[in-house]
């Protein structure tokens, strides 16, 4: 379909600002008579604090206030996270916080701070977790929801029972942090019982309920805004940094800001899960696939965050991404004395789809298939999985399903396959790589994913006409990045016949937009894009309306182009100014629960990586990356692209260099740096080649669905399976650094197996 | 961080003075790419810093028929640039190239990087009280060590993070120590100590002493150089393992052969068995293995770093794999 806005690669609506650095950070907020908060943390990961005596530290020159789990607000940040609290969970977890003239003053007075603990037994092992003898860590015990998440479809038994041949494998991937450049930083500013924060956030008006809860004040009393983000990546959830400013700067009664060092940003702020994951799958000899049972135990650490999301999020691969009867996925996430788990781009999805793809690679070898054909023969179609449909005919289909009997709205992952593969040239890269000899070997490898599509929780948006015939679209979204406040202008233009910069954008403040769900789940341009178009529909009628009355002509031979009402066959028109110094301001409302009741609404994809591997320094260097998503019809080809490139940036470290160690005997985290978390470099970045399949999805809005997460999916297993293909050895624990490929070599060596 | 008072002396001997404390916690700073982590994460707490930079004494590579004599303020980016250096002692050129990021480089000076503290994350962690810090415990011993030494550590794991002092070893340097009192010259063999010397240093300095400059004697006839270095990312990394050669040729005999493998123990290691392997073999007759297998020699892994083994092994056959087909 032929657009004039949509499609097309227009500049991002907060460009020139972040170009020329006036773009304002939560960082950048500096009020009079602020304040600054330093938090002291925990030095043991398991305590119970018996008393405080912050007299010493109060008494200091230029402290303003002391915020100890005995003087806070009783309220929850989260259900199992309070303001500040006599127990501690990890060596990090926040002590007691003061809000000083300046930070060095603030950090000066922590070290006065009198904690008397009485240290208990604490547990980093997951595995001991879960077991019954193991020290509780909430009460109602560590495995969460006291039983494991189980979701299955037909019957498994039976599909193994039909299987000739049945794989089982398992995988681990380390916790992972986010890493951000701008570290989580909030300022709070009271005016008499009303409060106003400014935060790195993902949605203001989720901040906005938890700071109401935390703090025991009426939501109308709590004004969020979120300023310019220095990237989201799903990260930054609640934590209690905004909390505890707000409560130093009402006991001070100035303005209080807190930001995070890098080595806490770290440890206290959430990192992606790790997890262990046992595989089974169960084929017919012709490769047909009838049985999948995954197992997933997963780690949310101190604190539940978004783990259940987490957690359900890492079996959705194995539930509906091959066609099959059988299947069951057992989800269990513990508590433990690690460092909290919580959002990170994408979920528990990389995690998942890394122990199936890995697995599925097995299957096929197994089988003497060709990979790519196996998933070509397997992969799930248009029509969905077999089974019957649960979901009464009335409701919107799941965007995470488990029933089968349902389509896709729209699924182009074997286009995904084919053009994926043809620009790796799949075909001949045996023949490309045969012969190799010496010590740098080359292979190539693949996975494809599927995720949610976008329908997200219910939202809102506005549109206004102003008075001067100026365009604004409203909503309580957020941009973490990903580009939302440039992509729903451009939808809302398209639908309006005006220009992408005429449409003005406001966003993130919880005073002066309607609700919005936090920018998570891949939702956000989806959900709140279709809100806007709604409520625009609504808007052009109504202009077109007053057009008609006051141009005399009907409005069905009214339309507007270029920013100008005119009639279809003539040349009688109308500005935009000249209709709204007629109406006066218009403004138009759309509320709406996005999805389908026909469809589910799914994003797809796979990702294709050649890799040369060194088996003198068991260093992985990816040579050339694919990666090929089908996330329908693409609103603005740049931003898309930037965001397939970014999601595989970031995942090169989860795959070979990333993770989070803590000292088993203490619970201390040893990597708390950019130099020890090793996050790939520009030098490692490969050449990306990113490539949209051709899809307009029905239900989306301008046959739009999901790609703000997808992009991290299929990275993992591209990378592994093609170190497999090169060295033929399987790195099953993540990352695949250097000594786990040369210790695999050494037993492929030794054993003659891998 | 707390205040700190930086003094700016003018001669060598005035900052050697200045540097005895006499009991106020002082600190040497050059390029104050290592000290400054050091003191942000409250390993060091100096109250004052003698600054290095201003001494032009220090700075400079002179080129002379008999070898070079280099300025210990010099820049690891002049080393890594250094038209010289690069043709005639390699090694150290490469070496210097390697180091973290060209924005360490550029003010990351030679005396600094062969004074740098370990990389030992529980050295560098305030929660850890360890030996090196005048503790009890070696808590990389028993804990994650998957960084840490494979040959030299017994009390103490750590490992010696300097690439420089790898490839001048090789290169048969010898260092220049100053104080107020004295000044002295070691070979850079001798300037570094073990856990077994003294836990609580890396090296021989006494208060008040400065390294001033490195000299590094011509090479004879038909010599090369190579320095290899394994690290996890190829972008601001330490190394994991690290191996400098330096073959000198008579006819196609291996007359002499200076090998160093850093990253693998307290301090860096000479590994003479692989040197003897090398001595008076035909280049055709050199056998890689067993010279990566001599350069392992009495390597012993912890819980977490049994591939260091393997690796520096290969890494060592490759870098006179490599260094010898630079003659064919």
């Amino acid at each position: 379909m032929a657009y004039n806005v949509v499609g097309k690669s227009v500049p991002r609506y907060d460009l020139p600002e972040k170009l020329t650095g006036e773009s304002k950070y939560a960082g950048d907020i500096k009020l009079p008579g602020m304040l600054h908060a330093k938090v002291l943390r925990s030095p043991h990961p398991h305590a119970r604090i018996l008393s405080i005596d912050a007299s010493a530290a109060e008494a200091l020159t230029g402290v303003h206030a002391v915020l100890t789990p005995f003087n806070t607000p009783t309220g929850r940040v989260a259900p199992d996270l309070a303001i500040l609290d006599t127990t501690v969970r990890f060596v990090g977890d926040e002590v007691a916080a003061v809000a000083a003239d300046s930070e060095d003053a603030a950090q000066e007075a922590l070290a006065s701070i009198k904690v008397e603990y009485e240290v208990l037994p604490f547990v980093t092992d997951p595995r001991e977790a879960i077991k019954s003898y193991a020290t509780a860590i909430h009460s109602g015990g560590n495995l969460i929801g006291g039983e494991p998440l189980i979701l299955s479809r037909g019957n498994i038994e039976e599909g193994f029972a039909e299987a000739d041949l049945v794989v089982e494998e398992s995988f681990t991937t380390p916790a992972h942090a986010g890493a951000a450049l701008e570290p989580r930083v909030a300022v709070a500013s009271w005016d008499g019982d009303r409060l106003t924060v400014w935060k790195s956030s993902r949605g203001v008006h989720a901040d906005k309920l938890s700071l109401a809860s935390a703090l025991q004040i009426g939501q109308e009393n709590v004004h969020v805004i979120g300023p310019t983000m220095g990237a989201g990546y799903g990260n930054k959830d609640e934590t209690r940094l905004a909390a505890i400013v707000s409560a130093l700067a009402k006991s001070a009664g100035r303005p209080v800001r807190l930001e995070l060092t890098r080595e806490e940003e770290f440890v206290a702020g959430r990192k992606r899960h790790s997890t262990e994951t046992t595989v089974k799958v169960g084929v017919k000899n012709d490769g047909t696939v009838t049985a999948i049972h995954t197992i997933t135990l997963m780690d949310t650490g101190a604190y539940l965050s978004s783990g259940p999301g987490v957690v359900r999020r890492a079996g959705q691969g194995a539930l509906y991404l091959y066609r099959c009867a059988n299947v069951q996925y057992d989800g269990y996430l513990t508590y433990t004395n690690q460092p909290s788990g919580g959002s990170y781009r994408a979920l528990g999805a990389p995690q998942g789809h890394f122990a199936l793809e890995s697995t599925m690679e097995k299957v096929a070898e197994a089988l003497g298939m060709d990979s790519l054909e196996f998933r070509l023969k397997n992969h799930v179609g248009p029509e969905g999985q077999p089974g019957e449909r649960i979901t009464p005919a009335d409701q919107i289909i799941d965007t995470q399903p488990v029933e089968g009997g349902v389509p896709f709205s729209s699924n182009g992952l074997q286009q995904c396959l084919e053009l994926g593969s043809e620009a790796i040239d799949w075909q001949g890269r045996h023949e490309r790589n045969a012969n190799q000899s010496g010590s740098r070997l080359r292979g190539v490898g693949m996975g494809m994913f599927i995720y949610r599509g976008g329908p997200g929780t219910p939202t809102n948006a506005w549109m206004t006409l102003n008075a001067d015939g100026t365009l604004q679209v409203t909503a309580g979204t957020m941009d973490v990045g990903e580009g939302n406040s440039t992509a729903i202008p451009q939808m809302v233009a398209e639908e309006l016949g005006v220009a992408y910069e005429d449409v003005k954008v406001l966003f993130g403040d919880s005073d002066i937009t309607p609700e919005a769900p936090i920018t998570s789940g891949s939702t956000a341009t989806f959900s709140t894009g279709q809100a806007a178009l709604n409520a625009t529909k609504e808007l052009k009628s109504k202009i077109l309306a007053a057009a008609s009355e006051s141009m005399g002509m009907p409005a069905n031979n009214l339309e507007i182009a270029n920013g100008v009402v005119k009639a279809k066959d003539g040349i009688a028109s109308m500005t935009l100014a000249e209709v709204a110094a007629i109406t006066g301001q218009i403004r138009t409302e759309a509320s709406l629960t996005p999805g389908s009741t026909d469809f589910i609404v799914n994003s797809f994809g796979a990702h294709f990586a050649e890799v040369e591997v060194d088996t003198v320094t068991g260093n992985v260097d990816v040579l050339h990356y694919v990666a090929a998503h089908d996330s329908g019809n693409v609103i603005n080809p740049q931003l898309a692209t930037n965001q397939v490139e970014g999601g595989v940036s970031q995942m090169l470290g989860f795959a070979l260099t990333e993770q989070m160690l803590t000292d088993p005997g203490s619970g201390v985290t040893l990597n708390g740096s950019f130099l020890e978390h090793k996050g790939a470099t520009i030098q490692e970045f490969p050449n990306i080649d990113v490539i949209f399949a051709d899809v307009y999805d029905p239900v989306g809005p301008f046959g739009m669905k999901a790609l703000g997460e997808p992009p991290n999916i299929g990275v993992a297993p591209a990378i592994i399976n093609a170190i497999y293909d090169a060295i033929g050895v399987r790195i099953h624990d993540l990352p695949a650094t250097p000594d786990k490929i040369l210790d695999a070599l050494d037993r492929k060596e030794r054993e003659g197996r891998a | 961080m707390k205040p700190l008072e930086v003094i700016n002396p003018s001669t060598v001997q005035e900052a050697s003075q200045l540097a005895q404390s006499n009991g106020t916690p002082t600190n040497l700073i050059a390029g104050g790419t290592d000290l400054l982590d050091e003191i942000k994460e409250g390993v060091v707490r100096p109250d004052k810093l003698v600054n290095l930079v201003s001494l032009t004494e220090m700075q400079g590579i002179n080129v002379k028929p008999s070898g070079l004599d280099i300025g210990a303020g010099t820049t690891l980016a002049e080393l890594a640039s250094h038209s010289d250096i690069i043709r005639d002692y390699a090694a150290l050129a490469q070496a210097a190239e390697s180091v973290a990021t060209p924005q360490i480089r550029n003010v990351g000076t030679l005396g600094g990087n062969l004074c740098q503290r370990p990389r030992c994350w529980y050295y560098r962690s305030i929660s850890f009280l360890c030996r090196k810090k005048g503790g009890t415990t070696c808590f990389a011993a028993l804990g994650e060590n998957k960084y840490h030494a494979i040959l030299g550590g017994s009390d103490c794991v750590i490992v010696h993070p300097s690439d420089l002092a790898v490839a001048l070893i090789s290169l048969d340097a010898s260092i220049t120590l100053s104080s107020a009192a004295s000044t002295r010259t070691m070979p850079v063999e001798k300037f570094f100590a073990g856990p077994d010397v003294n836990i609580m240093a890396e090296n021989v300095l006494t208060p008040g002493e400065i390294v001033t400059s490195v000299s590094i004697p011509a090479l004879p006839a038909n010599s090369k150089s190579i320095y290899l270095k394994a690290k996890e990312r190829q972008g601001m990394d330490f190394a994991t393992s690290s191996v400098a050669v330096a073959l000198t040729l008579a006819g196609d005999v291996v007359s002499s052969a200076r090998v160093t493998i850093g990253g693998v123990a307290p301090i860096p290691w000479r590994a003479t068995a692989a040197e003897s392997v090398l001595v008076g073999k035909a280049v055709g007759n050199v056998d890689l293995k067993e010279v990566g297998e001599a350069a392992v020699h009495r390597a012993k892994a912890l819980e977490h770093n049994g591939y260091k083994i393997r690796l520096t092994s290969g890494l060592a056959s490759r870098a006179v794999e490599t260094l010898l087909s630079q003659w064919r």
